[in-house]
């Protein structure tokens, strides 16, 4: 008996594990290599100059001249979208192709700008936005994180409101 | 015997691969490693930059020097479809050149990093 109450908990296990994972997209786009804060740590304003940042990051995506000196940018994307089509669930049941989708895209657009004076020594260094990168989640609705289900959400949607 | 047990490799890999999609696109030439060699600093003139590497994608003048910008995106996308739960991943990748020119058109500087040469294919969009 108890042998067989195992195998049902398996099979309804499995098959909830199946609807759920029913009509998912998960994608995710990448656009060069994302910096994070420590990456950049290296750089000291007044002392490192930009050969060293190039050395350490590579060539920016660009250079461009400003009244106090020249900008080198590094950008970056890490996009994330994923999606849910729970009309999958009735589709053995109606003669339609019924569609109920949530979906979400985080675009993660973010860029690193590097200010070099005319000797090419870094004077001062800033990620365009702070972003947090929020994981695949694709309930549309929330708003600053109010109806997350978890707390690490809510500290994500304060940070980063998609 | 060899030829049951190729075929049984063969569905093997046939039922390993099948839902898988592979695409490759690619934005402006290969800028190749011996030709960024060949600029010297204090040496090389604008003319030859130009026959060397052709027209810059991009001219921007910087602080009475000109910086000739070439690039190449290299963009690899793997999708793994099982009809009902779907991977995809696209990777964009850039080589970049700066090569900067001094007031009398010669080579100042030169700043190169080629990126694409670690892209890989992936499907899985999870992790790093």
């Amino acid at each position: 008996m108890t042998q067989v109450i195992r195998r049902m908990a398996s099979i309804v296990l499995g098959v909830l594990i199946g609807l759920s994972a029913l009509g998912c997209n998960v994608i995710r786009v990448s656009l060069n290599t994302s910096l994070a804060p420590e990456d950049v740590a290296f750089i000291v304003p007044g002392k490192t100059t930009l050969s060293e940042v190039v050395a350490n990051l590579g060539a920016p995506d660009s250079i461009v001249d400003s009244d106090s000196g020249v900008v080198a940018t590094y950008r970056f994307l890490d996009l994330k979208y994923s999606r849910v089509n729970f009309g999958w669930l009735a589709k053995p049941w109606t003669p339609v192709d019924p569609d109920l989708i949530f979906s979400r895209t985080g675009l993660g657009v973010d860029a690193f700008e590097v200010l070099c004076d005319g000797q090419w020594v870094v004077r001062q260094k800033e990620f365009l936005r702070h972003l947090i990168r929020p994981p695949f989640y694709p309930y549309p609705f929330q708003r600053s994180g109010r109806l997350a289900p978890m707390n690490y959400y809510l500290a994500l949607a304060q940070l980063d409101p998609l | 015997m060899k030829i049951a047990r190729s075929i049984y490799a063969l569905l093997v890999v046939a039922l390993l691969i099948q839902g898988c999609a592979f695409s490759r696109g690619t934005l402006g030439d290969d800028i190749k490693s011996d030709t960024v060699a060949a600029l010297q600093k204090g040496i090389t003139t604008k003319d030859e930059v130009l026959r060397l590497l052709g027209a810059p994608d991009r001219l921007v003048p910087l602080n009475g020097r000109d910086v000739f910008q070439y690039y190449r995106y290299d963009a690899k996308a793997g999708s793994l479809l099982l009809i009902i739960l779907n991977f995809s991943r696209l990777s964009i990748k850039s080589d970049d050149l700066f090569v900067i020119l001094n007031r009398d058109g010669i080579v100042e500087d030169v700043i190169a990093s080629k990126r694409t040469d670690a892209l890989a294919f992936r499907f899985w969009p999870f992790g790093e």
